[in-house]
């Protein structure tokens, strides 16, 4: 691939002994009401983290309206039984905190960041908007009108047009092909809707809360049991949806971004769950092929060529499905170059096994970054909910190190036979078609739509 | 109430080098930075861009890790990096597990002593420095606003006034010449300082920094232009196309206090008042209640990291049925109560609990998630390029806990004057200019 011999550095000093990494035991607990509190103590600053967690996001909403459960969350900061959104907003200020409410295709969560000196009075207010919520009318209008404003303005950015058309091409009828509504569905929500997926989705049946920090745990718990002992109500009722098919054949889909100045590539094909027996192994592969900056498609497109700034590669794990793929900002001359790089890197690891030495490599800097998240209580947490989220085995952490250490070069060639084909990749270019159209025709069968989502003719 | 206090040991070593080591044993890990006083206020005339440029060259390769061998290292000893440019300075820094301490230091102490690139890798950064700023500037809705849409309106000094980012007619004419010249210019070590923060024992750090750094010869000292612009008294004004974006958009820059002064302290707790989220004056006015805005936010970017003119900068996206006068008025009425009524005790108090909750939340994190103690060190690295003193971490908390309600109230008169200030509009194109806003005056 590249243009130049390899050379290699001279004099550098062996790495010293490792020193062990050890993670913070969790404590763990299930209330009584059924909320699983997850605990755990870092005083690296005198503060603390936390997330409180429901296990129902906007996929489960997806039949009543696309971001249904994104608008709930937005409206539950704005006003409770007892306070309103003005007193809610400085009561967080005088106690130093920080929160937000939010929600992704497969969860809604509280997140909040506070000081250890007001712990108490932070988590009451998280327990208060997980449970009296007031969802006042002219606080649901103003922030009904703001969303309308904002899904206008996301049609103006290329990533967002390239991922939401992504997710549409790979998830089809699956609830995981909408990432944002239309205007028009925001227009439709109504108060009454959001007040019942909060009703739904806001229980401690359906709920896990996590708090890493400066704190003694068994004290911690007690005022969790005090603040959310005597909060109630049921476990949602699950929705199951077909298995969406992984597309085969390879196709284009071009977003057209009149004036563009440069092309948003972005293809992918499916992938598994992180509960998936392969997750390490296709982690793995996906750091030597783009997900690091000593990565091949990094060192071909960027450090050889020059044709893009950022490209990357990721395995995104939904609940139930994931998806793998490689992006890339680039100049509107290269969009063919691009992804002809992209996917001769992508044959190569399905074609000849990954020297050791490389392989090596891809396994030190896997492991490395992993404890990298154990010096700070937002790295830790992170690390936490992901495990907790995904129903992760206990040993997760501990053992994760060793795993990565133990791939080898045949089980990497066997995975990229496995997942990653390049004949079946779903390419997205957002671009100026004027500019790209011709280069994007090359690579398969090719569909134009418009920022709006409009089929246009070819 | 618990004040956080960081261990610090700081010398300069013969050749001019600070070197500032911050032992926490607490996880396995250790973050390295190195810190150059040179960034893109003062590059050199006719070649906008080139702090930004050179920084992508500093990866390229030095006398005994060639291209692409930094990144290799790092990343196969299970750690990342990466640099970047700001006005007054450039940093590259490393998070790796510990046991790749003595690695690092000597990469960074080869580069320190010796780049080696050529017209290939000058080349292949040009291009990839073009894709950044088309991706963050050009084919982004609002990209560059107002970082790079105000300075050209605001400012009259060169330095301060021109596009850091670069013209692309400057980026072709860099050359290698341009390239060595800066690095003998400014890369020197006693431009420079190095910080060591995590898990190195008390000592260790120092003899490391001695053994891979002791050596590099000082260079002469960098001598810098004068950043300072001439006294402001009049309202400025400059108007920049939105190519992308569907809603209008304003930045109102006022001129900031001299740093570490009793009213820079106070001007920080304003601008908490004015910009703090969604409890801020100006997004509780413009958004909430008068519902003019869709999106405000703004203040002080960076307030510990810079080195010469800077504003405190608001920026308001507004809906389109509203002139961007009345927005603007609707700004203005927010600035005025302040200078009118000042900020009660109350909300003062407030907003230095917030203050120290975020202080300490800088000390310990700050980069993406992925780079712990990224904020004490660029502290650090700061206070010691431009106080000599890295101890004010452990201080500088002070001067803001002493600030009064007068001294808002005062600085609120005295910083926050139309004849102080610089607007700038940034409208959708298909909609033409603001209403009354105004002719070009961008520089």
């Amino acid at each position: 691939m590249s243009s130049r011999a390899v050379e290699v550095a001279k004099g550098v000093p062996p790495l010293a002994p490792e020193r062990e990494v050890i993670w913070p035991k969790r404590t763990k607990v299930k209330l009584s009401n059924g909320l699983q509190v997850i605990l755990a103590e870092s005083h690296s600053i005198p503060k603390f983290h936390g997330q409180l967690i429901f296990l129902s996001g906007n996929a489960a909403a997806t039949d009543r309206a696309p971001g249904l459960a994104e608008m709930t969350a937005t409206v539950v900061r704005t006003g409770t039984q007892k306070r309103a959104s003005r007193q809610i907003e400085e009561d967080l200020r005088s106690i130093g905190a920080d929160l937000s409410t939010e929600a992704g295709s497969d969860i809604s969560a509280i997140s909040f960041t506070g000081l250890s000196e007001f712990a108490e009075p932070l988590l009451d207010l998280v327990q208060e908007l997980a449970r009296e919520a007031s969802f006042p009318e002219s606080e649901f209008e103003r922030e009904r009108r703001q969303k309308i404003e904002e899904v206008k303005l996301d049609r103006t950015q290329p990533g967002f047009l390239a991922g939401e058309r992504l997710r549409k091409v790979l998830f089809g009828a699956h609830p995981y092909a909408q990432v944002s509504p239309s205007g028009a569905q925001v227009t439709a929500y109504k108060r009454e809707d959001l007040q019942s997926v909060y009703r739904e989705f806001y229980t401690p049946q359906n709920a896990l809360l996590l708090v890493v920090g400066d704190f003694e745990p068994q004290e911690m718990l007690k005022g969790i049991e005090k603040t959310f002992g005597s909060w109630g109500g049921d476990q949602p009722s699950e929705k199951t949806f077909a298995t969406p098919a992984n597309p085969r054949g390879r196709r284009v889909y071009l977003v057209h971004v009149p004036g563009a100045v440069q092309t948003q590539i972005l293809s992918g094909c499916h992938a598994i769950t992180r509960k998936h027996p392969d997750w390490i192994k296709l982690g793995l592969t996906n750091t030597l092929y783009g997900g690091a900056f000593n990565s091949r498609l990094v060192i071909n497109i960027r450090e050889d060529k020059g044709y893009t700034y950022s490209p990357r590669s990721a395995v995104n794990p939904l609940r139930h499905h994931g998806y793998f793929s490689i992006s890339a900002a680039v100049r509107n001359e290269v969009v063919a170059a691009s992804l002809t790089e992209m996917f001769y890197e992508l044959n190569k690891l399905r074609s000849l096994p990954v020297p050791e030495s490389e392989l090596a490599d891809a396994q030190n800097y896997l492991s490395g970054v992993f404890s990298l998240g154990l010096a700070t209580q937002d790295g830790l947490l992170a690390q936490f909910s992901t495990v907790a989220q995904h129903e992760l085995p206990d040993d997760y952490l501990e053992t994760y190190r060793a795993k990565v250490r133990a791939v080898t070069s045949e089980e990497l060639l066997a995975t990229a036979r496995k997942y990653l084909d390049s004949a079946n990749m779903q390419i997205v270019l957002a671009g100026d078609r004027a500019q790209i159209e011709s280069q994007a025709a090359l690579f398969g069968e090719l569909e134009i739509f418009d920022a709006q989502g409009n089929r246009l003719a070819s | 109430m618990n004040r956080l206090q960081i261990p610090i040991e700081h010398k300069k070593l013969a050749n001019g080098l600070h070197v500032v080591v911050a032992p926490d044993s607490t996880a396995p890990v250790v973050t390295v930075g190195v810190y150059y006083k040179i960034g893109f206020r003062l590059e050199p005339q006719g070649r906008s861009g080139f702090a930004h440029l050179f920084e992508h060259m500093m990866f390229q390769g030095s006398a005994n890790a060639p291209k692409m061998q930094h990144i290799k290292l790092i990343n196969s000893s299970g750690g990342v990096l990466n640099g970047s440019t700001s006005y007054d300075v450039t940093n590259y820094y490393e998070a790796v597990p510990s046991n790749a301490l003595e690695r690092v230091l000597w990469l960074e102490a080869d580069r320190m002593r010796a780049l080696k690139v050529d017209d290939e890798n000058l080349k292949n950064q040009r291009d990839v420095v073009k894709e950044e700023v088309r991706v963050n500037v050009m084919n982004e809705p609002y990209g560059g606003f107002p970082w790079l849409d105000m300075p050209p309106v605001a400012f009259r000094n060169w330095a301060n006034a021109h596009n850091f980012y670069g013209d692309f007619a400057d980026l072709d004419a860099a050359h290698l010449g341009d390239v060595q010249a800066f690095f003998k210019t400014y890369y020197v070590p006693n431009n420079a300082v190095l910080l060591v923060l995590g898990d190195v024992k008390p000592g260790e750090g120092m003899a490391l920094a001695e053994k891979h750094f002791g050596s590099v010869p000082a260079g002469a000292a960098p001598q810098f232009a004068d950043p300072s612009e001439p006294e402001q008294s009049e309202e400025r004004r400059g108007n920049v196309p939105e190519k992308f974006g569907t809603l209008p958009a304003i930045a109102v820059g006022y001129l900031m206090p001299k740093r570490r002064t009793s009213d820079w302290c106070a001007m920080a707790l304003l601008d908490q008042s004015l910009h703090g989220g969604r409890a801020g004056r100006i997004h509780r006015q413009l958004v909430l209640e008068k519902q003019i805005a869709v999106e405000t936010d703004g203040g002080v970017d960076d307030l510990f990291g810079y080195n010469g003119p800077t504003q405190m900068t608001t920026k308001i996206l507004h809906k389109p049925e509203h002139p961007s006068e009345a927005a603007l008025a609707a700004f203005d009425a927010v600035i005025r109560e302040t200078q009118e009524k000042g900020i009660g005790a109350d909300e003062l108090q407030q907003l230095k609990v917030k203050w120290r909750s975020d202080y300490y939340a800088t000390l310990e994190s700050g980069r993406g998630g992925y780079m712990p103690k990224y904020g004490l060190m660029h502290l650090l690295a700061c206070f010691t390029l431009f106080d000599g003193e890295p101890q004010l971490v452990n201080n500088i908390l002070d001067g803001f806990i002493a600030v009064t309600p007068d001294q808002v109230h005062e600085v609120a008169k005295k910083y926050l004057r139309n004849d102080k200030r610089a607007v700038v509009f940034r409208i959708p194109a298909k909609n033409g200019l603001p209403a009354g806003a105004g002719s070009q005056e961008a520089a």
